[in-house]
């Protein structure tokens, strides 16, 4: 028995040494010829060499219990062996499969949207570019993103499929593999800081041989995001802000380390759960929202609500908000494009800069007096 | 002790057990209020914090009032169908009625993009979810009502609504299928089921629902009695057996179809309740079970929405969840009680 513990214990530390030894090789390759370009976003990196780069897509997905690295090979670049083993993706793309409406700003501004030839439920789909396109009958719709249509897939036979997981059992992304498509999962959604989802656009850029355009696109909006940061640098937090709407019983507000709650953050706005440890947002009974943010004097309500009117008769309990009475409500997610698609979840991802100056103008409006809203609306 | 002096005692317990616990779920929830300022905010006095007031007149009480309303219709209709049918496994929603409210809210909540916007919008407020699940309800039960004019058997109307069920079911994961993240959020929610958003108004139309059915059935506890020996003897002891059947389903579908609308589907209440009180007080007289089946539905929902805030804690359960989590195991081992005292 003991023998065998020992057995088992040696195989373990020979396959880890090896393990990292592997790794190694790589790191070393990025440190002598290429460093990671990427800064914000904590779940990608791209390091780029002569003839290929190499991206890995870390935390994919909630607990997530493996990373992706891709390997992206452009015309007569030659891959080292050590790196076969991953898959690889011909650059740059000429046809592309995308499966969240996050990532059309992207290949929008970088004005490769023509390459676009597949995406799921178009509906969701609101620029105007692509809808046309949409509408012309050029990108087709493929389902949805757990059950793509496998069929019409194979036929579109898309240059890269780009998708994304939301834990790990994903046997769509097996299927699509086995069929001979090139699959890369991406973790935008993932990111929890403005910035960091924004850089994604590099992904976009390194696919298309965009890498110039990309940084030029990336380097403006972080320019335009610390901009918005320095207008209110001086400003003191006091606006206390209510955040999220009720669904059933249950009162949904963003944590403290959430995208959301930095965007509230950096607007120098005073949200009253701020200090709520993690990401994402937490679920409390209405009696403990309201006993907190009673008298908050803004609410970011969530939902599509086009009038107070609206989200007065959609719970009975809104009444009681100081906020509401004072009409200081406002919403993000009210703008819809023509088949009814968010435009605040397609686009404020990929322009962060434009969200923090919507908020800014909310608490803060005398520093933006000609400022019209990109997504906030103020619900009267 | 006899069986009348055992039955008063169980029922002076039941209804001081009611009471205790409608002030009890008054008096938890996620945010602690000393019981001096409940009692201040329930005599009409004034909290020193209108928080408090306002959640103790117009959240915990009229969500106390529902439970009680949600219960005791619930339970009564789940007795009247498993009577009717002489099936232990009927309930309230057997003849599809929830899948009908479900169908209607589901067409709302996840199909509202298909329809003009500013229908969508009349539609999606939440007086639009009562009404399309009070209409979801009523197609099905006027279906199941022509269904039932033309079938003699009470067990073929039991397939036929089971299949309704079934039907809508589909059409609901149809409509699924093609909704959007937001709407399926919103659709799930509802059908974890919910007490605590209702207004004065609301709860008063689902008090003079929840009357109508409640007094419907209460008018039917002699032809119930009746229908125990079986279809034919009931009709040779002179009951007119079609309307008796037509005002059951009847009482049935405005109890279900009102609660449906208002709180959601609540599952196991109506199921489960009868059988307790059956247990309780070992009788099949609907005389005695239907006040015993009023109290016991109405205490055991008051208690689950006592547990379902999980009081001090920032979390709450689903209401849905906790009806079955708790009610089903009681319901187990009160049967194998039963069964090892038969045995």
């Amino acid at each position: 028995m003991k023998f065998f513990f020992k057995l088992i214990l040696f195989v373990f530390s020979l396959a880890t040494i090896v393990g990292c030894k592997k790794s190694e090789n790589l790191d070393l390759k990025g440190s002598t010829n290429s460093e990671n370009t990427i800064k914000y976003a904590s779940g990608l990196s791209i390091n780029t060499f002569e003839g290929y780069s190499v991206v890995k897509v870390s935390n994919p997905w909630p607990e997530a219990n493996k990373n992706f690295t891709y390997i992206l090979k452009e015309k007569n670049g030659s891959i080292p062996d050590s790196l076969q083993k991953y898959p690889t993706i011909q650059v740059p793309l000429q046809s592309i499969v995308v499966t969240s409406t996050t990532n059309i700003p992207f290949l929008e501004m970088l004005r490769v949207e023509k390459s676009l030839v597949g995406f799921p439920h178009t509906d969701y789909v609101s620029s105007e570019k692509t809808r046309k396109r949409i509408d012309a009958g050029r990108v087709k719709n493929i389902g949805q993103n757990e059950k793509l249509n496998m069929e019409q897939l194979i036929e579109l036979a898309p240059d890269l499929i780009v998708t994304f997981g939301i834990d790990n059992n994903n046997p769509m992304i097996d299927n699509l593999q086995k069929s001979g498509l090139k699959v890369l999962i991406q973790a935008d959604w993932m990111e929890q800081t403005p910035l960091g989802k924004a850089e994604w656009i590099k992904l976009y850029g390194a696919l298309f041989g965009k890498q110039k355009e990309a940084k030029t696109l990336f380097d403006e909006i972080v320019k335009n995001y610390n901009d918005g940061i320095q207008l209110v640098a001086a400003q003191k937090p006091t606006a206390t802000v209510l955040y999220g709407s009720m669904y059933g019983d249950q009162w949904y507000v963003a944590r403290g380390n959430s995208w959301v709650a930095q965007f509230m953050k950096d607007a120098k706005a005073n949200y009253l759960w701020a200090n709520v440890e993690g990401t994402g947002s937490l679920s409390l009974p209405f009696e403990k929202i309201l006993e907190k943010a009673k008298t908050a004097k803004y609410w970011i309500a969530t939902g599509s609500f086009k009038s107070i009117t609206e989200l007065k008769n959609s719970n009975p309990h809104y009444n009681q908000f100081d906020a509401l009475k004072s009409n200081n409500v406002y919403t993000f997610e009210s703008k819809l494009g023509a088949t009814g698609g968010t435009i605040y979840y397609e686009l404020a991802p990929s322009r962060p800069d434009l969200v923090l100056k919507d908020c800014i103008k909310i608490f803060h409006p005398e520093l933006l007096p000609n400022y019209t809203f990109t997504f906030a609306q103020k619900l009267n | 002790m006899n069986n009348q002096k055992r039955n008063t005692i169980l029922f002076i317990l039941l209804t001081l057990g009611l009471i205790l616990l409608f002030f009890v779920n008054i008096s938890f929830g996620s945010i602690s209020i000393p019981f001096k300022e409940i009692y201040t905010s329930l005599t009409g006095g004034q909290a020193s914090k209108s928080t408090w007031e306002y959640i103790i007149i117009n959240y915990r009480l009229p969500k106390a009032i529902t439970a009680i309303l949600v219960g005791m219709g619930l339970s009564i209709s789940g007795l009247l169908m498993q009577t009717l049918f002489r099936n232990p496994l009927a309930g309230p929603y057997v003849l599809g009625l929830s899948s009908g409210a479900s169908l209607g809210v589901a067409f709302v909540i996840l199909g509202a993009s298909l329809l003009p916007p500013f229908l969508s919008t009349i539609l999606l407020s939440s007086y639009g979810v009562v009404l399309a699940s009070t209409i979801g309800s009523s197609v099905v039960l006027l279906a199941v009502l022509v269904v039932s004019q033309r079938l003699r058997d009470t067990m073929a109307i039991l397939i036929v609504g089971l299949m309704f069920g079934s039907f809508t079911s589909a059409i609901v994961g149809v409509l699924t299928y093609f909704s959007s993240a937001e709407q399926l959020q919103k659709f799930t929610f509802w059908s974890m089921g919910n007490l605590g958003n209702l207004s004065w108004s609301s709860v008063s139309i689902l008090t003079i629902c929840v009357g109508i059915g409640l007094l419907l059935s209460l008018f039917s506890i002699k032809p119930l009695n009746a229908l125990l020996l079986g279809e034919n003897y009931a009709r040779s002891l002179g009951l007119n057996f079609k309307k008796t059947r037509l005002i059951i389903i009847f009482a049935t579908s405005i109890l279900a179809g009102s609660i449906t609308a208002y709180a959601g589907p609540i599952a196991f209440i109506g199921l489960a309740v009868p059988h307790i009180a059956k247990l309780i007080f070992q009788t099949s007289n609907h005389s005695i079970l239907y006040w015993s089946t009023l109290l016991l539905g109405a205490s055991i929902l008051l208690f689950c929405d006592v547990i379902s805030e999980l009081p001090a804690l920032e979390i709450m359960l689903p209401i849905n969840a906790v009806t079955s989590i708790i009610g089903a195991p009681v319901v187990i081992w009160l049967l194998v009680r039963k069964q090892k005292m038969i045995a």
